[in-house]
């Protein structure tokens, strides 16, 4: 393959993600719009206990935050405050949103991070022993967890840890302990059934997946080839069928961050008290503090935009079979 | 027998229209004339029925050899017809259920915490003569064979009618769901060109967003009625449905039979509605039976959270009663939870049975 097509489809790539996150800011604008009530009124939910005249908050509000201005020219501010990193005002926290974003990041991402790496490893690991082993007990036990562990609601998953691990038994706090230093053992103890929590459907998945993506690989002739040549089975597992049953895995993988991961971290972090993105935007909805709650959704859809665009452009670097053009 | 069919089915579409027609003036008189003789969930109901028996159980009737074929496919998975037996358990349950239990909001605060029958608690009641708080064991009994929650709800009447939330928003959501993505998905592959281009531009939008978060944020702001959220999961998880659909219309477009048909002049709407959709309904009825647990999961998660309708009595809303009071009675989170657990696990049962019936094709 030419260097050049690889550039052009970067670029390309790019220009598309960049045309994509303006239609996602394009959608979230009509929602708040066609919506029953106004910002105005949200934000009116907020301050009428300490006014006097109503209608008077409202002009004020509307006045102060260009709501009263035609509807394109709120778009353009709309477009241009996001752009400049302007996200709002939180009154539920008497924080700007992107402080409140600063401050609370960290824990979403500790918890996503870690739970994927005992899903994908833990779920990699076993899908390709019960294929290697396909139609032992091993295997039919592999398959029969893994229909369980796609079924299990997560969030009744997490309940019954707490009610198991922590109220019967005592082994862990009911609720995470926001206290822990970050990278402590006693953080990595606190997280333990958080990461089981979100992790165990994501396992289960992976496991299925790569389990029928090597089968597949196996029966390819390349293996044969390999076994002929006397080669041992970990290097025909490790390499011939590994490196090529792990691509679409990996698809998955980030696949699963838009559909799976965010609403799982959601509730997990409801569930455990773990003030993540998740639970802010949660104490936000309650409060009715509505930039907290566009601005996650809006960076939940930008995550999951650049880990596409990254997934895109990884595999140019993984799999040099294909071409760009 | 044969030519009843025949005089049926020419007529199909005519007779199915007239009493959609009916059904919608019976509606119409209901909201300007009389008022209220059923609840709008009836409409729809009857309307879904209508569909279900032109649509499937008349075509399943005609080409028997054919249904015969796919049940024995499905047949062989015994684990689909395991849940397939559950699903019909909780449809029935779902329909009857409600008449035979009792008033699952009715509050009866002195038997709260009741345990199952089988189980017994320890109790800390306040006892009015001494003044104390006591402690003591409660046996379960069977005025509440499931048990009570913390307001003293009984159980096994607020499963019953969690069941039926539940079924209502995995079928609605999933229906209207799978319409839009079909429409999407034709009409996309179809025209192709610009248009193609602008729908699976907008698909590739509303695919960025988390399902999860988006949901959340519409409910937000559109505010949790029971309805409003069918519609919302409807309005949201067409996307993959609108990928599977175009793809394949665009495979099956060049196959001989859709151009043998086509320079024998027929027309687009013939195409469409003749070779396009019946082909790719088997797909889209996989995809369909293989979604409605994803529904079923957000819906519970929604009103779990908070975020559902608070005047329907839906296993997700029992679920959180259930982790407030998950130190004194296990059993008010461990009974929705478990119910839950069970039609999702018989929905992805039947679904993969249903998979490898349609589409032997694909794997996992």
């Amino acid at each position: 393959m030419k260097q050049g097509g690889l550039q052009n489809y970067i670029i390309r790539r790019l220009f598309y993600a960049f045309l994509i996150a303006f239609g996602v800011v394009t959608v979230t604008f009509i929602l708040l719009r066609v919506g029953p009530s106004s910002p105005a009124d949200k934000y009116l939910a907020n301050i009428s206990s300490r006014t006097q005249d109503p209608a008077k908050v409202i002009e004020a509000v509307e006045a102060r935050y260009g709501l009263d201005r035609p509807l394109y020219q709120q778009y353009f501010n709309y477009l241009v405050s996001l752009a400049r990193g302007d996200w709002g005002w939180s009154f539920s926290t008497s924080l700007p949103v992107i402080e409140l974003i600063k401050r609370h990041w960290i824990y979403s991402f500790q918890l996503i991070l870690l739970s994927m790496l005992f899903a994908s490893s833990l779920g990699i690991l076993i899908g390709i022993y019960s294929a290697v082993k396909q139609y032992t007990k091993t295997d039919y036990a592999a398959t029969f967890f893994s229909f369980i562990g796609i079924s299990i609601p997560n969030f009744w998953l997490g309940i019954m840890l707490i009610l198991v691990f922590s109220v019967q038994l005592g082994w862990f706090k009911t609720y995470y302990d926001t206290g822990l230093p970050l990278f402590s053992l006693a953080n990595l103890k606190a997280l333990i059934l958080p990461v089981i929590t979100l992790g165990t459907g994501m396992m289960a998945g992976y496991t299925r997946y790569s389990r029928s993506a090597t089968l597949d690989n196996l029966r390819k002739d390349f293996v044969k080839t390999a076994r002929a040549k006397g080669l041992p089975e970990y290097i025909v597992i490790g390499k011939h069928v590994f490196r090529n049953a792990i691509l679409p895995i990996i698809t998955i993988i980030m696949f699963d961050l838009a559909g799976v991961v965010f609403g799982g971290a959601y509730l997990t972090e409801i569930i455990f008290g773990i003030p993540g993105l998740g639970r802010i935007s949660f104490n936000a909805i309650f409060a009715n503090d509505y930039p907290v709650v566009i601005t996650i959704t809006l960076i939940g859809a930008m995550v999951v935009l650049l880990t596409n665009l990254a997934t895109d452009i990884v595999y140019t670097w993984l799999d040099p079979r294909i071409r760009y053009d | 027998m044969r030519r009843i069919t025949e005089v049926f089915g020419g007529r199909r579409n005519l007779l199915f229209s007239g009493l959609l027609l009916a059904l919608l003036f019976i509606l119409l008189l209901d909201l300007f004339f009389v008022h209220h003789i059923f609840s709008p969930f009836v409409y729809f109901y009857l309307c879904f029925a209508l569909v279900i028996v032109f649509y499937g159980i008349y075509p399943l009737y005609v080409s028997r050899r054919l249904t015969r074929y796919y049940w024995d496919r499905t047949k062989r998975h015994h684990l689909a017809v395991i849940g397939l037996v559950f699903i019909i358990f909780l449809v029935a349950v779902a329909i009857f259920g409600p008449f035979l239990t009792q008033d699952p909001t009715k509050v009866d605060f002195p038997n709260k915490n009741l345990p199952p029958v089988g189980f017994s608690a320890e109790q800390s009641t306040y006892d009015r003569t001494t003044g104390q708080f006591i402690t003591r064991e409660t046996p379960g009994t069977w005025l509440h064979p499931l048990g009570t929650d913390d307001k003293g709800r009984d159980m096994l009447a607020m499963l019953v009618s969690g069941t039926r939330i539940s079924l209502q928003v995995g079928l609605m959501a999933t229906l209207i769901a799978i319409f839009i993505g079909l429409i999407m998905g034709v009409v996309s592959a179809y025209l192709g060109g610009w248009a193609d281009n602008a729908l699976m531009r907008f698909t590739d939008i509303m695919m960025t967003f988390p399902f999860f978060l988006l949901l959340v944020f519409i409910v937000f702001i559109f505010g949790p009625s029971l309805w409003f959220i069918i519609l919302a999961i409807g309005l949201t998880g067409w996307t993959g449905t609108a990928r599977l659909v175009r793809s394949e219309s665009l495979s099956l477009r060049t196959r001989d039979f859709i151009m043998a048909s086509k320079s024998l002049g027929a027309s687009d709407r013939r195409i469409v509605f003749h070779h396009l959709i019946p082909n790719v309904l088997s797909s889209v009825i996989v995809i369909a039976t293989l979604s409605i647990p994803g529904v079923i999961l957000a819906e519970a998660a929604l009103s779990f959270i908070g975020l559902g309708d608070p005047t329907v009595t839906s296993w997700g809303l029992v679920l959180q009663a259930g982790q407030r009071s998950l130190e004194t009675a296990w059993w008010i989170a461990v009974e929705p939870g478990i119910m839950l657990f069970l039609t999702v696990l018989a929905f992805n049962f039947l679904g993969d049975g249903v998979r490898d019936a349609f589409d032997p094709r694909s794997q996992v």
